[in-house]
This record gives structure tokens, sequence and C-alpha cells, in this order.
């Protein structure tokens, strides 16, 4: 099954670069696993959501606020990133929470059969960078279930 | 009896995160209003010392709603100081990247988020399309707020093949643009427009854009309303039909001046006319009246802004960015500058253009009833009908001349300084640069929320979306959304922020109230 890594966030503001950060990792590494793509979300937003539309496993990389402890990562399932939309109205700084939750009805492909959000909190140090790197290979080779 | 009520603060926080504002209220009426922009930003300062190419991929960053408007008006800059123009046929794709990018943010910001506020059901549980509007704008289940996140998605593939890559594409640079789609990838475009403009035919407007652009004087409007059923229940004619019955044409005025920069500047060999070389003119305008448009009379004023004090306003080829946050007594209350033309604060967006422009409806509309809410969120939700046709006659083009260039090499990029002018979907957008031994010397940003969401000047006269907020009539404390309607119907956007997942509720994340 191909998965996709999409790292997201705001590499000109520090609290919000952590998903680039990651990207950057990737970008930089040696050799992907053929069947895994990286890409660059950026603030791209609800313009993410021709990237959820072919299937396969989609694996999110970005910055959190209070899942965990600060310079630590978190697993979000897509139940547990919707989770955290609060009563859907849409603005300029709409972020996964909102385009998780419309996909199932603007969908005109497949949708992912998992999604899964590497999350990390506050400053990370570059091994929890290269952690969150490496896990999301994971995620996206072998999917949640698998791993756990 | 007077019922005075100083100092109330109305967040705004579910349209920006990074905007706030203080209104004083007298008798159900806004008497005062300050808006603040609460985040500091300083792209200015990132930019000085690097590379000069560096602005076509660090400004697209600065936005994730204007990406290819900053690229845009980056890669005009560096032409500007390379005194080059870019063959036909980037700028056809160029404008029509630019075009997707306008008309995509124009439908969602009038579907999700102005007319969102239609289906508050405090506010309008008496309005007698209060029910209508919940079926159509309910957030994540209005009929028509789902079908513009799915027409608005769709459309955006052509910005994935003209960009050659999509999230973040960088495509255009000083002589051109960096891919030539093949034929196959221009027809798809041609076919995701067609496509595009009929659902906007058939769902916003209800007719065909021939038809709406025979709607010229208020009085067309009103009978083109009368006209037929689809037209009263399209996205338009439902917006004008529930606006003047919660009266969004009686208050939102602002300053009655308005600017444009001009836009979409036109291959030298085209079908499409427009007016000295672009599609939109740049001007100024004192209500209807419109005078030729001056960039040396833009100035920065930072004296209510968070920004280091004692320097006379001066154009941005001259300001600089340094932040400043203490002193002043309570004096300076926002991260914004306040941008003046001719020493005058100006509008700027899409009623701006259109009065520009000469369009003949937006002119009987102002000339009538002045600026007011209904009037500049009614050209925000028809802009796209007066740029779907250069479109398609720009598509037409490419296939027709995909065997011309693309691309002139540009081999050095000298020593000066340029600015790059355009209109982004908020209105005018300017990226003011100067080059010194290939490295960027100088940056300056002023964007369309500048202008329209400024403080005070120097003589105390307040910005654009406050000088709008005066006057306007505050039925429901606790649930003041006419204040919201005034502040939206100019699309502000200061959000170039934070988009991380939080656990915890942002702050004034659902509600234009009181309470927050």
């Amino acid at each position: 099954m191909k998965g996709a890594i999409i790292c997201i966030g705001n590499r000109l503001v520090a609290e919000d670069a952590a998903g680039m950060a990651v990207f950057d990792q990737l970008r930089a590494r040696d050799g992907l696993p053929a069947e895994v793509t990286v890409i660059e979300g950026g603030l791209a937003g609800l313009n993410l959501l021709p990237l959820l539309e072919q299937g396969g496993r989609v694996v999110f990389v970005d910055a959190v606020q209070g899942f965990t402890r600060p310079g630590e990562m978190v697993l979000l399932d897509r139940q547990q990133i919707v989770n955290t939309l609060g009563g859907g109205y849409f603005d300029h700084g709409s972020g996964l929470a909102y385009v998780l939750s419309v996909l199932p009805q603007v969908c005109d492909g497949d949708l992912p059969e998992e999604i899964v959000l590497v999350g990390l909190e506050g400053e990370c140090t570059l091994p929890t960078i290269k952690r969150a790197a490496e896990l999301s290979i994971t995620l996206a080779t072998h999917g949640l279930k698998e791993r756990t | 009896m007077t019922n005075t009520l100083k100092g109330l603060n109305i967040p705004l926080n579910r349209a920006e995160g990074d905007l706030e504002i203080r209104v004083e209220i007298d008798n159900g009426i806004i008497t005062e209003a300050w808006s603040a922009g609460t985040m500091f930003r300083g792209f200015e300062g990132m930019m000085r010392g690097r590379g000069a190419l560096d602005g076509l991929v660090v400004t697209p960053r600065i936005c994730g709603i204007c990406s290819l408007t900053h690229l845009t008006a980056a890669v005009e800059a560096l032409e500007a100081i390379a005194g080059i123009a870019p063959p036909d046929n980037a700028r056809r794709l160029r404008n029509l990247a630019l075009m997707v990018e306008t008309i995509q943010s124009d439908v969602r910001q009038a579907v999700l988020m102005f007319m969102v506020d239609f289906a508050n059901k405090e506010a309008y549980h008496d309005h007698p399309l209060g029910e209508e509007a919940q079926n159509r704008y309910n957030p994540l289940q209005g009929r028509a707020a789902i079908e513009v996140i799915r027409e608005s998605k769709r459309l955006l593939q052509m910005v994935a093949i003209i960009g050659g890559q999509w999230p973040h594409t960088s495509f255009m640079v000083p002589g051109g643009v960096t891919s030539i789609p093949e034929i196959s990838k221009i027809l798809q475009c041609r076919i995701i427009l067609e496509r595009f403009r009929s659902w906007y035919e058939r769902s916003m407007l209800g007719c065909s854009i021939e038809r709406w652009q025979a709607v010229r004087s208020r009085n067309d409007l009103d009978i083109w309303l009368d006209e037929k059923p689809s037209h009263r229940d399209s996205e338009v004619g439902f917006f004008i039909r529930f606006a003047r019955q919660a009266g969004l044409h009686a208050f939102g005025k602002g300053p009655a001046r308005f600017l444009s920069y001009g836009n979409f500047t036109l291959p030298r060999e085209t079908a499409v006319t427009g007016a000295d070389g672009r599609l939109l003119p740049s001007g100024f305008a004192a209500g209807i009246e419109v005078a030729s448009f001056a960039a040396a009379k833009i100035t920065e004023d930072v004296s209510h802004a968070w920004f280091e004090q004692g320097s006379k306003p001066v154009h941005p080829f001259d300001g600089t960015t340094k932040p400043y946050a203490s002193g002043q007594g309570g004096k300076l209350y926002s991260w914004i500058k306040a941008p003046r033309y001719g020493g005058e604060v100006v509008e700027t967006g899409p009623l701006a253009e259109m009065v520009i422009a000469g369009n003949p409806l937006f002119r009987d509309l102002v000339a009538q009833g002045g600026p007011n809410v209904l009037v500049r969120e009614l050209a925000r939700l028809v802009r796209s009908a007066y740029v779907l046709k250069p479109m398609a006659t720009w598509i037409n083009e490419l296939l027709d001349r995909r065997q011309d260039d693309f691309y002139h090499a540009v081999k050095h990029l000298p020593d000066g300084e340029g600015a790059g002018m355009i209109e982004a979907a908020r209105g005018a957008l300017g990226h003011w640069v100067k080059i010194k031994d290939e490295k960027i010397a100088h940056y300056q940003i002023i964007t369309p929320t500048a202008w329209n969401g400024s403080p005070r000047d120097e003589r105390g006269v307040r910005g654009a979306w406050e000088e709008a907020l005066i006057g306007t009539p505050i039925n429901d404390l606790e649930n003041p959304v006419e204040a919201g309607h005034v502040v939206r119907s100019f699309d502000p956007c200061l959000v170039c922020a934070v988009h991380c997942l939080q656990k915890e509720k942002k702050k004034g994340a659902l509600l234009l109230g009181l309470k927050q």
C-alpha cells in the first residue's frame, strides 16, 4: 500500500515549525521506501484536500499544543484529530481538524485507508525530530495497527 | 437616558486569530472603535541579507491563503529591478494562477466566513430567511458550504497543473515561468474551468455570466432579482434578499475612498482588453470620482502602532519595521502600521476594484447608497463573473501559442529597487524591494489588511474598518453579529500564523460574542 507523509506547519513561526523540520530531515535522508512520498503541506489548510483523495495511508506531521509534555511526541488517529474541532467554523487558520471533518463530504477520489498524525509538542530537540521522521516512515509503510 | 458602554472587546477570533476589535457603544450604536492586530510578523526583517531571489520562496509561505499572490508581487518587484518583462505565455499562466487563488478565496470567504453568520440562530431566529440560511450555511453541513468547498477544491487543480507542483509552488521567476504545461494539461485546465463556470453560473449567480453582466444599475439589480426563481434562489440572490432584510445596506460605510493598484498585466498580444496594459486599472477614488494612481503617494504611519516611534510617515522604500512595544501610555495599540494614500485613509478590495474599473452596477450602488456592508460583500460574491471569461480566453491562447516562449533567460539581477504592486483577493498588495550585491538590502510589504485594518494615523484618523464600524447598530450586546458583518465585509486576513493542532479550544474560536 502506498503512503504519503504530509508535513504541515509554518517554518517562519518557531512554535509551528516542527513539521517543517521533520520535512527537511526526510528530504535529506538517503533513500525512502518506494511506496512512500513526502509532501511539504506547509500552510495549505483546506487545499490539502486534493492530497487526501488517493487512498493509501496518510501520515501528517505537525506541531501540537496541549497533548503531552513539551519536547515529546504524540500519535493521534483520525477521530482524535477531528475531536479537536470546535464549532466547525471555517477561518483563514483552519487546520487539519477542519480538513478531516469535511473530507468525507467532498472527496472525489478514494478516501485514505488510514490517517494518523505524528504530533510534536513544544520545542523539540534534533534527536526528537529525527525520531519523528523515522516514525513517520514506519507508519506510512506499515500502518498504525501493525506498529502497535 | 444615555446608555454608554466603554472599552467593550469584541473578539473576532473566529475570523482571525490575531485581530481584536474594541468599541464604545452609545444607546445601541457603535460610537468609537479600535482595531488591533495582535501579532508581530516581522517578515521584512527576515528578508534582509538573503539572496536576491529568496523572496520567491519565502514570501509565498507568509500566508497559506495568498501564497500565489505574494509570489506574483515578489516576482514583479524583481522584474522591475531587472527592467524586464516576461513573455506573453508566462503572463497568461501567472494570471490564470492568480485568478484561481482569487476566485477560490472569494467564494470561500463569502459562504464559509461571511454568510455563515446568517445561520447564527441567536441573531436571526426571527429573520424570515433564517431557517433557509441555516440549511445553506451551517458549518460542515450547509448545502452551500459543502458545495463551495468541493468546487473550490476542484478549481485548484489548475494551479497544480500550471505550477508544476502543489502545494508551495514557486513557478514564477524573473523572466517567466519554470514549467511549460503539455497540451493535454492545458486542455484539462479548460475542462476544469468550464466545469467551475457551469457551477458558478448555476449555484452562485443563478444565471449566465452574460446575463449578470447586463445588470448595470440598482434598478437592473431589482429587475434581475424579480426575473426568475433561479436568480432569487442563487447564493447571490439569497445574499441580497437576506442582507436587505437584515439592514446590511444601512451601515458599514467606511472612509468612502478607494484604492486599487490594478491587476493582471495583459500579454502584449491578446484578445482580452483592459486599461493601461492591465485587465483591472489602478486608481484612487473619492466616492465614485476616480483619479489616476501615483505610487509615490503611499506612506506608512506608525504613530499608533507598536513600532519604533519618532519618524514621520514615509514611503515603503524608505520605511523600516522595528518593533517597539512599550511606553506611549496606551496610545500604541496595534502591530499593524497605518498605510495612507496622499495622507488619506482608503478602503481596498473588490468594491474598490469595481468602482475604479468603472463597473456601472457598483458605481451606481455606491452613488445611491454609499459604501456599505451589503455592497462591499456583493462585490466579492460576483467578482468571479468578471474574470472567468478572460481566463477562458487565455487558456485558448495558450493552446494556440504553446510553441511561443514561456521564459526569457535572466542571467543577472542588478543592484536597484523595484516594487511589485498587484491586487490580492483582499485588495492592494505591494512588495518594495532593494537589491545590493545580489542580496536583499530592503524588503517592505504592505498587505490589503494593513490598508483596511490599520490603526489611527498621526492625525488621529481611524483606519478603514474602524471608521466603518462607527454608526453600526448592535441589537444584542451578547451577540454583536452586526460588528462582525462590518469587519468581515472587508475579508480580514491577519493569520499568517500558527496553525498547529490545539487540544483546548482556541479562545474566542466559536463565537463573536462578549463572554469569551
